[in-house]
């Protein structure tokens, strides 16, 4: 009787089994007709692939925005990244019919346009065409970062995201400014208290969940799916951008606080060194972005921009980060290139790299080389009369994007650590009197180099 | 179906028949024993199969749970706008058809409430002596505008009856009286208070309170009247309290046809009153003017600040003709204002503009410079591509060729460094001294009342070092002071492309208005074609001079300069004169000279090394200091340069053109 009793469950579980798999079937189902909400009848796409929603809420946008004038570009990353690996193909093409969708068609939530603010106007109107198409359309506002820094300016709110919702699927456009530094901006994303936390899925949008920065892009106005639309010239560097935009915006308000308590220094001398700092810093950004050296602002230069959102200006040198897998050979000769000859070069590449640069006046460029270790990143320092070494350690960090004297500049995300490591947690007290081989409470003593290595690691010019 | 059969046939044995049936199911199960291997193999695959499936089922059903949950959780949390979590208060749609009005007028206070909500209250000393004058919107209630004539001193009835004249059909007009406000009140404006319904206003008389709340062509709510017993006495101080009916908002508005410039219309006409036509619900006066652009503009994509504080009309009337001048993209406006003041905005936003709202910082003076200091700041910072900013302020009017101009002259700035800036205003253009649309000058004063300045400029030399808040300077004596201005020049027209109306201001005053500003010359004609713009730059303008000085006609210096006789009553000629001029800053002569012209004389304006460049009697007429200036070399050596005393000074006479300086920003 036991074999039997085991048949039993046997049949048992199948039948589990298969009350879930029809459970699963129905569910996928229920799925599939909430996601294709049937709005459009079959025989509307001329080709057979073209009658997914997406193409259709895409082309109907399309048009709504081309009956404004509205110029506005894909940013997608899903449709630009299956762009980019045809985009030879796209570049040449002619305007013949495409023998199937190949990208508006994947079945996704939404699809991300880009909008430069300049072209845009009476908003008005297109919110009651959009209407009129069957769209819903929900604008997200917020400050103007542009006038953040400001003293006191109250502008009014500026469009950051539009999002027009048509059947199941949505639009989402982003408002990109041109800010100080000649970069693209767009906002963050964040939803007001009144406002439908359910229009869309937020949290899958590919942009807004941080503000991003962006260089300008070069355009292309190619046939996808046979619809006429923008897109980024070269899609691949786009993309490449896209997952290293985030930006952050500097501390006004703490910065004013600062100055509340510490005044700034008005005198002619500060505003002489900060004006030849800053025209330092932008010849120093050209010329490795020329070469294309990823940088970041690091020491004192960081810690002005944290603090003050300004040139700290008894500081007397400007300091730039470098990751040591990002040195360059040609990154000397092109600083002498652009009038900023060597001063000093301490350390090799393979440990405790520093490059000295001479600007004009008496101040200094100073380049750390950044080393990756598993749990820390360090750099090295050399005391040039006794060949000791010092190393400074900082906790791991990633890059983002800030604007700085008009520049678009990369400091380290995690920056209140960064800060933190290397000046203490009393960083906000402004110090006059700093030495960099005991100030810094990040620094340890590494050893002394070799005395036949002195004329190779210790180079004064 | 062998199994029936044998059934059928077995009938007599019936006990046989289940073992029959069993043996089968023997048979069977036995040949599966025969498979034992294989049996085992395919049970546990089918138990692991079924449980794999019951398990991948359970974790489906929980991951789309969790995902449900989580999306409603992320868009709670990294979507929220942290800073805006505060729920905005809003008003409760007022269901009152009934306000409560309470109105009082004395000597030394005047109030009015409205449904308890005191809307002005006047009780400072020497001040808001007058006609308090308060407009309400009839279907809500709301305070459209607010206003004092000083009807004991001449012209303010007059400047009454057009404020009244403007407001809107319909609306509640509430008066009362602080201090005295008859003296100076004429019988038009009597009547026109008659024709409101008031049974007092014909009557009124020296130092009487007097209190009025009436409809607009319409009802009567309310009137009290105290008069004064005896000249030197006031009458008692009056409180009116009455009750006004609302009507529907339908009522209130005019039916505009339903444009977004309509739309536009609408809201700030049942926000404000006192701006004519513009809330005309006949016809209304366009708010958009689509002037004809210009060909090749080149100021096209330069940003327009609009620096304003909280005057209102003369806003209005600056951006009406901003938004006129040819060549003008609203896009690139954006107006300042200083301080939170509402109807300015509303101004702004009635014509489709960019506005922006500045917290006051310091006081008097301090507060326009770093006013404006943030609005040059922000206007850089929103156009980060633009290498220039044109800056107007708000008591301007604008030529109809001011971009024309500004298009035809701004690649001087970027081409020559020895340039301050361009300005539109000329400082002794006068109707007598100005002629020439088309001619531009070069000079070494500052002028400001509408100019471009170069973003390097700014960026580079004056925001670093700009006067902070606790430096009580103005901005533009700061910008002329020559650590700033390093003998940098700017260039002006011959006939200004502005106009200075503003007469209440911070540094402005009736007097100084009247007798600097209201002659001015401004220039009316479209698309002016410059003449030789080229020869404005450095090097270039020597020889113009020199070659103007060579051909121009010495004056008879025997004469008087100050007589109209002194330039023959010729036109279109050159001349020259030449006054004394010790140093480079010795302008005793010149002043005195000034003085006589009737041109600007609180200060130097308008020299160029010594040289100044005016009209007289339709002749180019030039003024030469001898022997400060370069262009002394020119005078004939049988001629003795003029010089003109200064009058005795009298008690104070210092202190005028030290305050006055301040006047001509």
């Amino acid at each position: 009787m036991q074999k039997i009793n085991r048949n039993v469950v046997l049949a048992l579980l199948t039948a589990a089994s298969l009350v879930f798999l029809l459970f699963q079937l129905s569910y996928y189902r229920f799925y599939l007709s909430q996601k294709n909400a049937a709005v459009f009848s079959k025989g509307r796409g001329s080709q057979s692939g073209q009658d997914s929603t997406r193409w259709h809420v895409v082309r109907k946008f399309l048009g709504l925005i081309s009956s404004q004038n509205i110029p506005v570009y894909l940013i997608d990353p899903l449709v630009l990244g299956l762009i980019d690996k045809d985009i030879e193909q796209i570049r040449s093409s002619s305007d013949g019919p495409s023998p199937e969708c190949k990208y508006f068609c994947a079945p996704r939530d939404f699809t991300t346009f880009a909008l430069l603010d300049k072209t845009w106007k009476h908003e008005m109107d297109l919110f009651r065409t959009a209407e009129k198409m069957g769209f819903q359309w929900l604008k997200i506002l917020n400050k103007d970062p542009r006038l953040d820094g400001m003293d006191d300016l109250s502008g009014t709110e500026i469009p950051l995201h539009y999002i027009f919702k048509l059947a199941s699927h949505a639009i989402h456009l982003v408002v990109f400014y041109e800010r100080s530094g000649h970069y693209l901006w767009h906002g963050p994303l964040r939803l007001k208290q009144h406002m439908d936390r359910k229009f869309v899925p937020f949290r899958k949008l590919h942009f807004g969940r941080y503000p991003g920065a962006y260089e300008k892009p070069e355009l292309l106005l190619a046939s996808i799916d046979d619809l006429k639309v923008q897109i980024p010239k070269n899609p691949s560097s786009f993309l490449e951008e896209i997952s290293h935009s985030r930006f952050l915006e500097c501390r006004y308000r703490e910065a004013r606080a600062f100055f509340q308590l510490y005044p700034d220094d008005a005198s002619l001398d500060a505003v002489e060194f900060r004006k030849k700092a800053k025209s330092l810093l932008h010849l120093a950004a050209l010329t490795l972005n020329n070469l294309g050296v990823k940088f970041w602002l690091s020491s004192g230069t960081c810690l002005g921009w944290y603090r003050q959102c300004n040139i700290i200006p008894y500081s007397k040198d400007v300091d730039l980060g470098v990751f040591i897998r990002d040195y360059k050979a040609d990154i000397i000769p092109a600083f002498q290139k652009a009038g900023l000859p060597l001063k000093h070069k301490f350390g090799k590449v393979e440990d405790s790299l520093e490059l000295s640069f001479q600007g004009e006046g008496d101040i200094k460029l100073d380049i750390f080389f950044f080393y990756e270790e598993d749990d820390h990143i360090w750099n090295g320092g050399t005391q040039a009369k006794s060949g000791k070494k010092f190393k400074y350690l900082f906790p791991k960090f990633t890059l983002c994007w800030t604007e700085f004297v008009e520049l678009k500049i990369h400091v380290p995300c995690e920056t209140l650590q960064y800060v933190e490591a290397n000046y203490g947690p009393d960083w906000r007290v402004p110090v006059k009197m700093w030495d960099w081989k005991s100030s810094p409470s990040n620094v340890q003593d590494n050893g002394v180099w070799p005395v036949d290595e002195w004329d190779d690691v210790i180079q004064i010019y | 179906m062998p199994g029936p059969v044998t059934m059928d046939e077995w009938k007599p044995n019936p006990v046989v028949k289940p073992h029959k049936k069993r043996s089968w199911y023997l048979a069977w199960k036995y040949k599966l024993m025969n498979q034992r291997a294989l049996r085992k193999l395919c049970q546990t695959g089918a138990v692991l199969f079924l449980l794999v499936t019951v398990i991948v089922n359970i974790k489906l059903i929980l991951d789309t749970r969790r995902a449900a949950y989580e999306e409603e959780e992320e868009s709670t949390q990294d979507y929220d706008d942290e800073m805006l979590n505060v729920e905005v208060p809003r008003h409760p749609a007022s269901t009152r058809k009934i306000l409560d009005v309470e109105v009082y007028s004395s000597r030394s206070k005047v109030y009015v409430a409205v449904d308890g909500t005191t809307v002005l209250e006047d009780e400072a000393r020497e001040q808001g002596r007058g006609i308090h004058v308060i407009v309400l919107n009839q279907a809500t209630g709301h305070v459209m505008a607010k206003r004092v004539f000083d009807t004991y001193s001449p012209h303010e009835d007059e400047a009454m009856v057009l404020f009244l004249n403007m407001v809107a059909r319909g609306r509640i007009l509430i008066f009362t009286i602080k201090d005295e406000g008859s003296f100076h009140l004429k019988d038009t404006a009597k009547n026109l208070l008659k024709s409101l319904g008031s049974q007092v206003a014909p009557f009124l008389s020296w130092r009487d309170m007097w209190t009025f709340v009436g409809k607009k062509g319409g009802e009567v709510y309310g009137e009290k009247h105290a008069k004064s017993p005896a000249l030197s006495t006031w009458g008692d101080p009056v409180l009116l309290k009455t009750e006004v009916h609302l009507t529907s908002m339908e009522d209130a508005e005019c039916h505009w046809p339903d444009t977004e410039l309509n739309r536009r219309r609408r809201r700030f006409c049942s926000k404000v009153e006192g701006y004519g036509s513009v809330c005309s619900c006949k016809d209304p006066t366009p708010i958009e003017f689509n002037p004809d652009p210009l060909k090749d503009n080149k100021v096209f994509d330069v940003p327009v600040a609009v620096i304003a504080g909280n005057r209102p009309n003369y806003l209005y009337r600056m951006l009406r003709s901003l938004l006129s001048a040819q060549g003008v993209n609203p896009e690139m406006i954006t107006v300042f204002v200083d301080g939170y003041y509402e109807e300015p905005m509303d101004v702004v936003e009635l014509f489709g503009l960019a506005g922006i709202q500045h917290t006051p910082i310091s006081i008097k003076n301090a507060r326009v410079s770093q006013h404006y200091k943030a609005s040059l700041t922000a206007t850089f910072n929103l156009h980060p591509e633009a290498k220039f900013a044109v800056v107007l302020e708000e008591d301007l009017d604008i030529s109809v060729d001011f971009f024309s101009f500004l298009s035809q002259s701004i690649y001087l700035l970027e081409e020559d460094e020895s340039l301050y800036c361009i300005s539109a205003w000329n400082d002794q253009g006068y109707e007598h001294t100005a002629e020439d649309p088309s001619l531009l000058y070069r000079v070494e004063t500052m002028p400001g009342l509408g100019w471009v300045l170069r973003k390097s400029l700014y960026k580079e030399e004056l925001e670093p070092k700009w006067p902070t808040p606790e430096k009580l300077w103005d901005w533009d004596m700061w910008m002329r002071m020559p650590e700033q201005r390093k003998g940098r020049e700017c260039i002006i027209p011959d006939i200004s492309r502005s106009y200075h109306f503003g007469i209440v201001g911070l540094n402005m005053n009736g007097y100084f208005h009247e007798a600097y500003f209201k002659k001015h010359k401004f220039n009316t004609v479209p698309n002016v074609q410059l003449k030789n713009v080229e020869s404005l730059k450095k090097d270039a303008y020597e020889i113009e001079i020199h070659r103007l000085l060579g051909e121009a006609e010495v004056l008879d210096h025997s004469k008087n300069p100050c007589e109209d006789s002194f330039v023959p009553d010729t036109e279109g000629k050159v001349y020259v004169m030449f006054i004394r001029m010790e140093q480079e800053a010795d302008f005793t002569t010149w002043t005195q000279l000034a003085k006589c012209l009737h041109i600007w004389d609180l200060d130097v304006r308008g020299n160029h090394k010594g040289l100044w460049r005016l009209f007289r009697k339709k002749n180019h007429f030039l003024v030469v200091g001898v022997p400060a200036s370069p262009y002394s070399s020119k005078k004939p050596s049988s001629v003795t340069p003029i010089y003109m005393e200064p009058p005795a000074k009298e008690e104070g006479a210092v202190a005028v053109p030290a305050v006055a300086a301040a006047e001509q920003t």
